[in-house]
């Protein structure tokens, strides 16, 4: 067996137990979250004119969904439920499965938020470089300031920013949604060109917010590396530039691959402050809803989804940590 | 060894100029080129959406709008109004027999919707309903008696309205009668008659048999009528009924089949988009050819979208000031007010010392200034009110008349207020009240953290009454699900609790007399629960000394509204208006205004202040024929 697959198999039967032992934590914490999504509803009956005895028998209509019997019995009933791949019912989208409720919303999160991530990975890791090589000039500065300022900024303010300038004083883009409705869905040019116009804001929010993350954690590595004896040897032997730079950057660029396999398996857990200023159906806002609703099921679902793709990321990160780093790959540089 | 490397490749080695590595060169080309097609992306994006810009439509004919019932539209949700989720929007796709109109003491005036007509018998026993002679669904089938008797049955099956399956219930339908394709008759239970069942019938979802018949079962009346005999087989029925609940809101019909003006086209994550339906019986006057309803998250979408002036209506949204001088910049955009059958106030836990003493909290209802609480609080959306009679203003001085000015208003007035402390046994030590007993009184006011009319309400509560001489602070709740359980819980000694909330008068004086007070409905028996039981937070007494003497018992008076002639429900509430003024199981600080927007570019004819149509969604007022076209 080769160190790879033997890393692999340790790292999914690790992950599958992680997977299990977070599932069961987390249902636990779920379950004992204070709060009565159905007082909630009830009052909101009431409010809408009901009589109490009426709102009282159509609040009481929802307990149908919501799970009964003791925690034990819940927490059987939802594990076996899970090895079947049904994580129940949602309580706040009545008649809803669970796994079609994730499935619609993280096709919203995960491309912007790809996007995102991949393209700030792209501009920052390379103008990390140029902060780093040009450190002491001005575009070194510029650089190295418009990182620190851009990673300090939270993303709301920056989403509301955005949002401000681009949909109320500029208005060139849309302030919500994920296509117009106006707009015939299908392999069409104006439907992509709706879609792409809807996710332009959410996705330049996380690239921007981003940015500042990779310009900085590159050009700190750039900059470590730069010092390593192998670059001055490489220097002394008269290698091309260009070759010199290669050097620099793989060498540099290899703890930030662990830093953006991370970060991908975040992708699940939604941007939520960009998902709610932007109104974009995602994940994030799921989230929250379902936590307003106390929709267990839900939660739960979400949470093994976003625990689910963390490991998968970890042990991606790991892989390929041992794919490009031949030291970690012949068993000499230790864990990644 | 840094140093030098660092030199090596720095601005300042000649060797190493800037931009000239031929690497980073076309590292610098290929970055620009894909931030060069981004951006032709973006821009591409932008010419092939609507961005944007305003709601139009090539003939002018798109309302926009946003559904306060469905903030977050599903784009996989069933078109099925029994589905809280549903894409079924009340008014335009989706119709009640009748829309019930915002009167202050007659909860049984209603504009007509899938009925034209109906007879509401004199002791309010049955309603005799009549559908629109020429009413079709949107696939062109016609609208008949028995569209409204499955309706009926569906209704059954979630419990709700007028359709409960426990026969001592009060209010239910016990006999459905088709009398021909256009009329029916539904009589309710004698043995418990209510005044809110007219109200109960008129609110139901008419849907289409020919497309729902498969969801009841053919023996669903047989069931029916079984729930209704004594023995355990009608427990059987009950069962069978209510374990249809599940199947009915999930049932996801193939298309829309409406009976309204509109029908849906089309749904996303972000907006709803329907088409007018050619068949409603009346479609001539309904002016748009398309409505977008529009998803929206948090308050401040709906701000934005009036400030872009994107929408034709927008429905009650609590607004700040500065955000609504914004809001009235925008051209077209105007302000609608009218009446909110819900008061807002500070509920005491009378479980609790001291609020267990009538004259703490007449004193504390003196100490505070209503009128600034509500500047500070709600400037746009409520105003202070005027006593504390259990209902709001408007609905007071339609039921009490002059009785209104006979409630003591409780004006702010800090002599009154010592007098009433002191008579509480309260203490004044160092210019500070503190407890008969000479230890401090600490008054927390508990609120939800995400209500922030209610928290700006709360903490101008508390520096006054600091101000005063109590120490109050206010501790908020993260949110209203949690609230709510703490609350009924008995864990608050104060709170901001709703109240009058019509207009049927036992509705309102529910929110004093009811569960939350210790008074449970009971298989048709009322009984008084000890406080901090079965949501008893409020924990008042089961009976009060009315001043001019006799004894009430406000729980069971409120229930006899339910049964009351018009005459009587008079006197009911006239009796429980001088209980609680005399009482204070709350002191309602201010009455919700109906506070509306609308955007007269596109379209007129909206409703005027306090128009009564201002309670209905804006897809009736276009049923109704009221929009029309600029």
């Amino acid at each position: 067996m080769t160190v790879i697959a033997r890393r692999l198999g340790g790292h999914l039967a690790r992950g599958l137990v992680m997977i299990l032992v977070v599932t069961t934590i987390s249902f636990v914490i779920i379950r004992n979250i204070p709060g009565d999504p159905l007082l909630a509803r009830y009052e909101k009956l009431i409010e809408q004119g009901m009589s109490p005895e009426q709102a009282e028998r159509a609040t009481a209509v929802l307990y149908g969904f919501m799970p009964s019997g003791s925690l034990w019995e819940q927490y059987l009933d939802y594990m076996s439920g899970l090895f079947r791949l049904d994580l129940g019912q949602s309580v706040s989208m009545p008649g809803a499965q669970v796994t079609d409720v994730l499935a619609s919303a993280a096709k919203w999160t995960v491309l912007p938020v790809l996007v995102g991530t991949l393209l700030s990975f792209l501009v920052g890791v390379t103008m990390g470089v140029y902060a780093a090589i040009r450190r002491s000039g001005k575009l070194g500065d510029v650089l190295a300031v418009s990182g620190s300022l851009l990673h300090g900024l939270p993303q709301y303010v920056l989403a509301l920013l955005l949002s401000a300038i681009f949909t109320t004083l500029l208005p060139i883009l849309s302030s919500g949604g994920t296509a117009d409705i106006m707009v015939e869905p299908g392999f069409n040019a104006a439907y992509i060109g709706s879609l792409i116009e809807h996710a332009t804001l959410p996705i330049a929010t996380y690239a921007l917010a981003s940015y500042g993350g990779w310009i900085l954690a590159m050009k700190s590595s750039v900059v470590t590396v730069l010092g390593d004896d192998f670059i001055l040897a490489a220097e002394l032997r008269g290698l091309r530039r260009g070759t010199v730079f290669r050097y620099v950057a793989r060498n540099a660029i290899l703890p930030l691959f662990t830093i953006l396999a991370l970060s991908l398996g975040l992708l699940f857990g939604g941007a939520i402050f960009i998902e709610r200023i932007f109104n974009y159906p995602g994940l994030g806002l799921l989230l929250i809803d379902s936590i307003t609703n106390r929709d267990y099921a839900l939660m739960g679902g979400a949470f093994l989804l976003i625990t689910v793709a963390i490991v998968i990321a970890n042990i991606a990160a790991d892989m390929l940590y041992t794919a490009i780093d031949p030291r970690v790959r012949s068993g000499e540089g230790g864990a990644a | 060894m840094t140093r030098l490397l660092a030199g090596s490749y720095g601005p300042d080695n000649p060797g190493f100029p800037s931009g000239k590595d031929p690497y980073t060169e076309r590292l610098m080309k290929r970055l620009a080129a894909v931030t060069a097609s981004l951006g032709l992306a973006a821009v591409t994006a932008c010419a092939g959406g609507t961005g944007g810009g305003a709601a139009t439509d090539g003939g002018g004919g798109l309302y926009t709008t946003v559904d306060a019932l469905k903030p977050g539209i599903d784009a996989n949700a069933p078109i099925n109004p029994f589905n809280p989720k549903g894409n079924a929007f009340q008014g335009y796709n989706v119709q009640w027999l009748g829309w019930t109109k915002n009167h202050l003491t007659d909860p049984n005036q209603f504009y007509p919707g899938v009925a034209k007509s109906w007879e509401i018998a004199p002791d309010q026993s049955s309603i005799t309903i009549r559908l629109h002679p020429d009413g079709k669904w949107s696939d062109g089938a016609p609208i008949t008696s028995e569209d409204v008797k499955l309706s009926i049955g569906l209704a059954y099956t979630q419990g709700g309205t007028a359709y409960a399956l426990d026969p001592s219930a009060s209010g239910t339908a016990s006999d459905i009668k088709v009398i021909d394709d256009k009329t029916i008759k539904i009589s309710q239970s004698a043995k418990s008659p209510n005044s809110t069942f007219v109200r109960g019938i008129m609110e139901t979802f008419v849907v289409p048999a020919h497309v729902w018949k498969g969801v009841l079962p053919a023996d669903f009346w047989d069931r029916l009528k079984a729930t209704r005999t004594p023995g355990p087989q009608a427990d059987a029925a009950r069962a069978e009924i209510t374990g249809l609940a599940d199947k009915v809101i999930s049932f996801a019909p193939a298309k829309d089949v409406s009976a309204g003006p509109f029908v849906l086209q089309r749904v996303n994550p972000g907006e709803a988009l329907l088409v007018k339906n050619p068949y409603f019986h009346n479609a001539a006057n309904v002016a748009p050819s398309r409505v977008k309803i529009l998803n929206y998250t948090g308050n401040e979408q709906i701000w934005n979208y009036l400030i872009a002036g994107k929408l034709d209506s927008a429905p009650f949204t609590a607004v700040p000031a500065d955000v609504m001088k914004r809001i009235t910049r925008t051209p077209g955009n105007a302000v609608v007010r009218g009446y909110s059958p819900v008061g807002n106030a500070l509920g005491f836990n009378q479980s609790k010392k001291p609020y267990d003493n009538v004259h703490v909290r007449r004193g504390l209802a003196h100490l505070i200034d209503r009128g600034k609480v509500t500047r500070i609080a709600s400037p746009e959306g409520g105003a202070a009110s005027v006593t504390t009679s259990g209902m709001h203003r408007e609905a007071a001085k339609a039921w009490l008349g002059d009785g209104l000015g006979a409630l003591d208003p409780y004006a702010a007035d800090p002599v009154k207020a010592e007098q009433e402390l002191k008579a509480g046994g309260m203490r004044k030590r160092d210019g500070r009240w503190v407890m008969p007993d000479g230890s401090p009184w600490k008054m927390t006011i508990h609120v939800p953290a995400s209500f922030s009319d209610w928290l700006a309400g709360a903490k101008a509560v508390t520096s006054q009454l600091n101000d005063a001489g109590i120490d109050a602070q206010v501790v908020t709740t993260a949110d209203y699900p949690l609230y709510l359980e703490e609350l009924t819980a008995g864990k608050y000694d104060v709170g901001f609790w709703l109240v009058a909330l019509g207009p049927a008068p036992y509705n309102i004086y529910q929110r004093l007399y009811g569960t939350a007070n210790g008074w449970q409905l009971f298989g048709g028996t009322l009984r008084h629960v000890p406080p901090g039981k079965e949501g008893n937070w409020m924990g008042g007494p089961e009976t009060l000394k009315a001043e001019g003497g006799g004894t009430v018992n406000p729980g069971e008076l409120t229930l006899k509204l339910n049964s009351a002639s018009p005459a009587e429900q008079k006197k009911i509430v006239a009796t429980l208006a001088r209980v609680a003024n005399q009482d204070l199981p709350v002191i309602q600080m201010w009455d919700y205004v109906n506070t509306q927007f609308v955007n007269t570019t596109r379209f007129t004819g909206f409703p005027a202040d306090d128009s009564d149509t201002l309670r209905l969604s804006s897809g009736v007022w276009l049923g109704l024929g009221m929009i029309k076209k600029r």
